[in-house]
């Protein structure tokens, strides 16, 4: 098992170098010179000049890169904020707890809501409650998070003055964002639990329980639920990892003081490497959700695990 | 026993009366909330340019001088001071002001905070640092400024935030990091700042002039104009700024809200790219100025707020004859007269604009009106730094562009603009007439007085003469508080002021 | 949206082989595909030919009837300058329609190209290319979109790229798998007997035989290019603010939306049902294309 996860983990480094790569490459290419747009309209061209020369920027792109990397790798440095001249890392660290909040928020919403409900529409499979609990889950597939956030301040902020529409501050402010980012992932895990639960229904070693004689509700509550949750379990940390990223609409909307929000404001201000910091900081959180959600897989099951030795 | 206790209960009604009314006196509004529409990005005076990070450096620096609304000059750490020739001026400063960190400010700090803004450090600001020399130190507390060439505008521009004295000690030991971490004399001192979301400022005890009357200063960046004002509303934020047009009357008619309206010094402008043809020629430039209908662009797109500029001083600016000019006439037959004099033909241009809403506005009904002359034009609109990188290449044709004036001196609104030495920097029309660069040389030399003001009246008719750009809107400041803050009142420059502000029962 | 990819069926092989018809008679049984169907189909044709079904050319200004509520003049209102938001919601199916199946053109291209040849060649060539798409693949696409289109700069056409580059990884991880399935079975075999090029062998016989998953991935990439380029809009990284695209529509009204809430609502609503009809239909296609899964 340590081995599986040492070879995760070193797996992750070529991958991070790549994304980092790429990102570098992108930014590079991208049209607008950050020194200009650092220094102001009234710089001189020394001080362009001189500004190039102090963050490397009059380097060949190679040269740039490898820098770049070597820095990371031996100091854990991933530069400096143009703007603030801050390290990149302590900007992502000012603005990623908010982020971890609103997605953790999202993510308790979307099984504290979607678990029952993809149980309720498993069992009762073509009744009322199921096709309506599958067309909302549609729904809710389908709307574009930042309407969706418009509604909810619409109603909840204009209309009925109960919730703040900004401001991160108060466990008030926070049910909205939360709200309107855990609506794809309410849908996802309803869908996924009904399905799953559904296969299992059918499984021989249900039919068993039930040719044993056992209660329904038994049957249900423990044998189903238990391998039916397998597959959600993996649903939600992936959901998970998808909130960390996706919550940039959602952060903008809200004027949540996230890493998304401070991605879209660095690439206004064409803080370069905030920008790439942000997007490598989001690869590896990705990357680490994923590798924690491939061991609880193994973990919770037995089948899995012993493929690890 | 019986009579005991109903003492004791006494005694227990009345502590319990005390705590209430010490509650009450402790909720007393102690903290001002304000609710701006950008976070600062540097709370270090000289390495920014805009209005949020000025803000938040007025309330934690002082500068030499101070300079009201009205361009009247004040003694802020400089006791007095005396011009000893067009580029000597001695500043007396002020004893025993305190910075943040307890030292006391000094001469060599004074020094060391005008000389660094004159180093790359200060690129951004160099339209105010570049004509400095040299800072002599006479004693601890005495100064002189020296100056490259007399420019009796630079005293008033000591005023600006990138005249703020600041610590040497505590800025050198900062080093790349000060920006974060500010030390001033002002009247409150940086707690936290939670970059994107809100700084906390505390008043500063040891303060030398007028404390504060409340403790927290709270400023949170909303960017959403309908979020402001509903925190306006609701009274999360005790000032918001700034309102926009579909939300003034919600707020001017609310009962519990005040709205102030404040005329900036700012001018939104269709600038020329008089290098390229056939802009170069004068009549085509006048001729699509008389095809444009400016009063009609600007209420359409700003919509009843600010006014259309009549030349480029804004009217709270030293000698501008702004509001005297007759307001300009469509006139679509003189227009085309004008071109086909200069033999312009099935003209196509660009207009260029940022993301800004009223100007992507104004550029939508400028294409309509120029269709009408027989002149095509495509619209461009650009991010802020693919637009400025775009202005430097020289491709462009017509382009909307603002200009904010910090300081109510005529040559910070001219010069940056249009004088010959601005190209390369924020002369975007490219404009170099020795006449224009003469008439500026001059109004720098002459003191404030009646010389000075006919020159400024000479160079605003000129220009609207020359026409190197056509003056599209003069802005608004327009801010909403609740209506117990009292002491408030917006800055034509956008630099509002939270200092003077308290709270009434 | 990477799971449809997880959920998509494997391998289908020679069934999609018997046409059109089969899978069009399986769908017909289940109404919310053919909601899908038939809704995308009419936002097809509204987008064809919206010169003539507009009541009004999209950026035609009329400033005396600024936020104007639904009326008969303007059945959904106008906007702030006066726009008939009714013909910009009509031009605006055309520019969404061109961004979502032109974005996952350039995915299902590139992707397949790329996964095909993985798939193919097997070995290094393999081996690179799918660590490539690794790489891709641990970005969330937003974002992936969203830094793409940063460098790009505005505009449609470096919407649809970027919208489209983001969602390579998927097409090229489907098409590898298919592949994989199909490389080894005798037709492919009997292909390469009679001496067809390897370029032949993938175009001609490969690609055909994976044509399911990629159709059913297709049509739910389709939704999510248009509901990542309405999200790039609404950020200001995408059109141009004259155009009429739907994210760009809603950004613009939110500053109204306590006044005149029709500016956001329509164009919200717009994209909604875009989706969800291609989601309908996305998992009707499923089913119908994939009857082991049906239940």
């Amino acid at each position: 098992m340590i081995r599986y996860i040492l070879r995760r983990i070193l797996f992750l480094i070529p991958v991070l170098i790549g994304v980092a790569f790429c990102v570098f490459t992108l930014l590079y290419l991208t049209p607008g010179d950050p020194a200009r747009m650092i220094l102001g309209d009234m710089a001189t061209e020394n001080a362009i000049k001189e500004f190039r020369a102090k963050e490397g920027l009059d380097k060949p792109f190679l040269l740039q890169f490898g820098n770049y990397i070597y820095k990371a790798i031996t100091q854990g440095d991933i530069g400096r904020s143009y703007i603030t001249k801050r390290p990149v890392m302590n900007e992502i660290m000012a603005t990623f707890p908010a982020t971890l909040k609103l997605a953790a928020f999202a993510i308790v919403i979307a099984v504290v809501v979607g678990l029952p409900c993809g149980i309720l529409s498993a069992i009762k499979q073509y009744s009322v409650f199921d096709t309506l609990a599958m067309i909302f889950a549609m729904i809710g597939l389908s709307m574009p998070v930042f309407w969706l956030g418009l509604l909810l301040i619409l109603l909840f902020s204009v209309h009925l003055r109960w919730l703040p529409p900004s401001g991160f501050d108060t466990f008030k402010a926070m049910i909205l964002p939360s709200l309107a980012l855990s609506a794809q992932s309410i849908s996802m895990i309803t869908r996924m639990t009904r399905s799953s639960m559904l296969e299992v229904v059918r499984a021989d070693y249900i039919r068993t329980a039930r040719s044993k004689g056992q209660k329904e509700s038994v049957v249900i509550w423990v044998h189903a639920l238990h391998n039916a949750l397998i597959p959600v379990v993996t649903l939600c940390g992936l959901q998970f990892g998808h909130l960390l990223a996706g919550a940039i609409l959602t952060e903008s909307i809200f004027a949540v003081p996230g890493v998304g929000r401070l991605m879209v404001e660095s690439i206004k201000m064409r803080d370069y490497p905030v920008v790439q910091g942000g997007v490598l900081f989001v690869a590896v959180a990705f990357s680490v959700v994923n590798l924690l959600v491939d061991l609880l897989y193994a973990y919770i099951d037995p089948r899995i695990k012993a493929q690890y030795r | 026993m019986k009579k005991c206790s109903l003492k004791k209960c006494g005694l227990v009604l009345l502590a319990f009366a005390f705590l209430l009314g010490g509650a009450g006196v402790a909720a007393a509004k102690d903290i001002l909330i304000v609710a701006d529409q950008y976070d600062a990005t540097t709370m270090d005076p000289i390495a920014h340019n805009d209005v949020p990070s000025s803000r938040a450096c007025y309330e934690l620096y002082d500068t030499l001088v101070f300079v009201d609304n009205e361009g009247n000059v004040s003694p802020g750490l400089a006791e007095s001071w005396e011009f000893l020739s067009g580029t000597e001026y001695k500043f007396n400063l002020r004893k025993g002001v305190k910075f943040h960190n307890g030292d006391e400010m000094k001469a060599e700090d004074v020094q060391y905070s005008i000389m660094r803004a004159t180093t790359d450090a200060g690129a951004k600001i160099a339209t105010y640092s570049q004509n400095v020399k040299d800072v002599e130190i006479v004693d601890d507390y005495t100064i002189v400024v020296h100056l490259k060439l007399i420019d009796y505008s630079f005293f008033s521009s000591l005023a600006h935030s990138w005249g703020s004295v600041i610590s040497k000690k505590a800025t050198e030991a900062a080093g790349d990091s000060y920006g974060m971490n500010p030390v001033g004399t002002g009247p409150f001192k940086l707690v936290s700042w939670q970059k994107g979301n809100k700084y906390v400022l505390e008043r500063f005890d040891d303060y030398w002039g007028p404390k504060p009357q409340y403790k927290t200063l709270e400023v949170r960046s909303v960017p959403e104009p309908t979020s402001r004002t509903i925190a306006l509303e609701t009274g999360d934020a005790d000032i918001a700024f700034p309102i926009v047009h579909n939300d003034l009357k919600r707020v001017g008619e609310n009962e519990k809200l005040v709205l102030y309206r404040k005329p900036q010094n700012s001018t939104a402008y269709i600038g020329f790219n008089v290098t390229k043809k056939p802009f170069d020629d004068i009549r085509v430039r006048q001729g699509i100025f008389a095809a444009l209908d400016i009063v009609g662009i600007q209420a359409a797109s700003y919509r009843g707020i600010g006014k259309v500029p009549g030349t480029i001083l804004p009217s709270a600016v030293k000698y501008s004859i702004n509001d005297e000019i007759p307001p300009h006439v469509q006139d679509v037959e003189k227009a085309k007269k004008l071109l086909e004099e200069a033999g312009v033909k099935d003209l196509k241009l660009e207009i260029w604009t940022n993301e800004r809403k009223e100007r992507v506005d104004s550029a939508t009904i400028v294409q309509a009106q120029l269709e009408e002359i027989g002149i095509k034009s495509e619209i461009k609109v650009l991010e802020w730094g693919a637009y400025l990188n775009g202005l430097m290449e020289k491709t462009h044709d017509l382009f909307i562009l603002g200009w904010v004036v910090s300081i109510p001196d005529p040559n910070f609104a001219v010069a940056g603009l249009l004088e010959t030495s601005a190209i390369g920097a924020s002369n975007y029309t490219f404009f170099s007439d020795t006449a224009l660069d003469e008439l500026l040389r001059e109004g720098r030399s002459l003191p404030d007085g009646a010389g000075r003001q006919a020159i400024y009246k000479e160079m605003q008719l000129y220009l609207n003469e020359q026409l190197p750009m056509i003056y599209l809107h003069n802005d608004e400041s327009i801010a909403g508080t609740q209506k117990n803050v009292k002491g408030f009142s917006p800055r034509s420059n956008e630099i509002h002021s939270f200092r003077e502000v308290y709270f009434e029962n | 949206m990477s799971d449809y990819s997880a959920a998509a069926p494997a391998v289908t092989g020679r069934k999609s082989r018997r046409g059109l018809a089969e899978v069009l008679f399986r769908l017909r049984k289940s109404p919310l595909a053919m909601f899908g169907l038939i809704f995308i189909l009419c936002l097809a044709f509204v987008a064809v030919f919206a010169g003539v079904l507009a009541p009004y050319p999209y950026q035609k200004q009329n400033l005396m009837h600024s936020y104007e509520t639904p009326s008969r003049q303007f059945w959904l209102g106008t906007d702030e300058f006066g726009r008939d938001i009714l013909s910009r919601l009509i031009y605006g199916a055309r520019i969404s329609l061109q961004v979502g199946f032109i974005a996952v053109g350039i995915a299902l291209f590139v992707g397949g190209m790329l996964g095909a040849v993985a798939g193919y060649y097997g070995g290094w060539i393999d081996n690179g290319i799918m660590r490539l798409m690794d790489v891709l693949l641990s970005v969330p696409q937003t974002l992936l979109a969203i830094a793409i289109a940063a460098s790009l700069g505005p505009g449609l056409f470096n919407l649809m790229i970027a919208v489209g580059i983001a969602a390579v990884p998927n097409y090229a991880r489907i098409v590898r798998g298919s592949v994989l399935s199909i490389r080894e079975m005798e037709f492919i075999e009997a292909a390469r007997a009679v001496g067809s090029s390897d370029l032949r062998i993938i175009l001609k016989h490969i690609l055909p035989n994976s044509m399911a998953p990629i159709i059913v991935q297709s049509t739910l990439g389709v939704a999510s290019a248009i509901l990542n380029a309405a999200g790039l809009s609404f950020i200001g990284l995408g059109i141009q603010p004259p155009y009429p695209e739907w994210g760009a529509m809603l950004s613009g009204g939110r500053q109204y939306i306590r006044d005149y809430a029709h500016l956001t609502l329509y164009p919200g609503l717009a994209i909604m049902l875009t989706i969800l009809a291609l989601n309908f239909l996305g998992d009707g296609l499923r089913d119908a294309l994939d009857p082991k899964l049906k239940r």
